[in-house]
């Protein structure tokens, strides 16, 4: 199955993504998506590592063209996040001619090849801030992308403080 | 009155067109009053509440007229309201006129949808 996850900052979409694979019995590999850039970013992915540990993932980073991973039979795959992967298809050295197309083109591929895939991602934009052009084209794309991927998700929960919201599908309690 | 609202790029639009592809959309960020009170749907109605308040009217009771005078308007607002505290005096004059405008829109309309990802949440009413 395809689950999309969302939600403000902080509010427990990685916990609900771990848990969702609890008792899943193959493979599971933790897509990371965002590049260490920094020192913030580098405690973001300690945290989560080691939030993750001891529940037997196999993590592969990759930031970009998700369309190209190897992804091994039968696996459950835990992409985190679409935030950082839309961003690096829109900033990064290697800019993508059309962002959410590389992006979709990665999540397709991504439901073809393994058992599962969760995705993480986030949600922009109700702050009422109006922000330069280039953030605003960013924050329209992960709508984009979003409102893509829930289409095409199963189960699409928004997380609120840790609790979650189903917004289509059937929250289960775990997927095996 | 079906008031539509969700943060920017939900698909806020994408629903209007979908429950009717006939909809007609006014730009609320480039109408005139007048023609908010004829439209079948107003979308970015925060920056037609924009507008209002630069011309020193009183979008509230705008917003109250509307409500009255075109009751089978479709009204899409951004929920722009979960940031931080703006320090520019206008900006938190625009960002809570739009929460009393949104809260007077609610009450007037039979059904409120909020949009997150592509999904309908529906708050008030129903929806076909």
């Amino acid at each position: 199955m395809t689950v999309l996850i969302t939600g403000g900052s902080k509010c427990g979409k990685s916990r609900l993504a771990e848990s969702l694979l609890g008792d899943f019995s193959g493979r599971k590999i933790y897509l990371a998506t965002m590049q260490p850039f920094g020192s913030e970013a580098e405690a973001a992915i300690s945290r989560h590592r080691i939030q993750r540990a001891g529940k037997g993932y196999e993590t592969i980073e990759q930031y970009t063209n998700l369309d190209s991973l190897r992804v091994p039979e039968q696996a459950a795959v835990l992409l985190e996040c679409m935030g950082n992967l839309l961003a690096n298809e829109m900033f990064s050295d290697n800019v993508a001619d059309d962002p959410c197309a590389a992006v979709l083109r990665g999540i397709r591929h991504l439901q073809r090849n393994a058992a599962h895939l969760i995705i993480v991602t986030n949600q922009v934009g109700s702050d009422g801030i109006t922000y330069p052009a280039e953030t605003e084209r960013y924050i329209r794309n992960l709508g984009t992308v979003n409102a893509a991927c829930a289409a095409a998700s199963d189960l699409v929960v928004e997380c609120v403080y840790g609790i979650p919201v189903v917004l289509k599908g059937e929250l289960p309690c775990c997927i095996r | 009155m079906i008031l539509i609202i969700g943060g920017k790029a939900q698909g806020k639009r994408s629903f209007v067109m979908q429950q009717d592809p006939e909809t007609v959309l006014t730009d609320g960020a480039h109408c005139s009053p007048e023609d908010a009170l004829r439209a079948a749907c107003v979308f970015n109605y925060h920056d037609l509440i924009q507008n209002l308040l630069h011309a020193g009217d009183d979008p509230a009771a705008f917003t109250k007229r509307l409500c009255t005078d075109n009751p089978n308007c479709k009204i899409i607002l951004n929920e722009i309201g979960s940031g931080v505290v703006p320090l520019d005096p206008a900006e938190r004059r625009m960002r809570e006129t739009v929460g009393i405008c949104g809260c007077i829109l609610a009450e007037h309309a039979e059904t409120v949808v909020r949009m997150t990802c592509g999904i309908p949440t529906v708050l008030k009413g129903h929806i076909s």
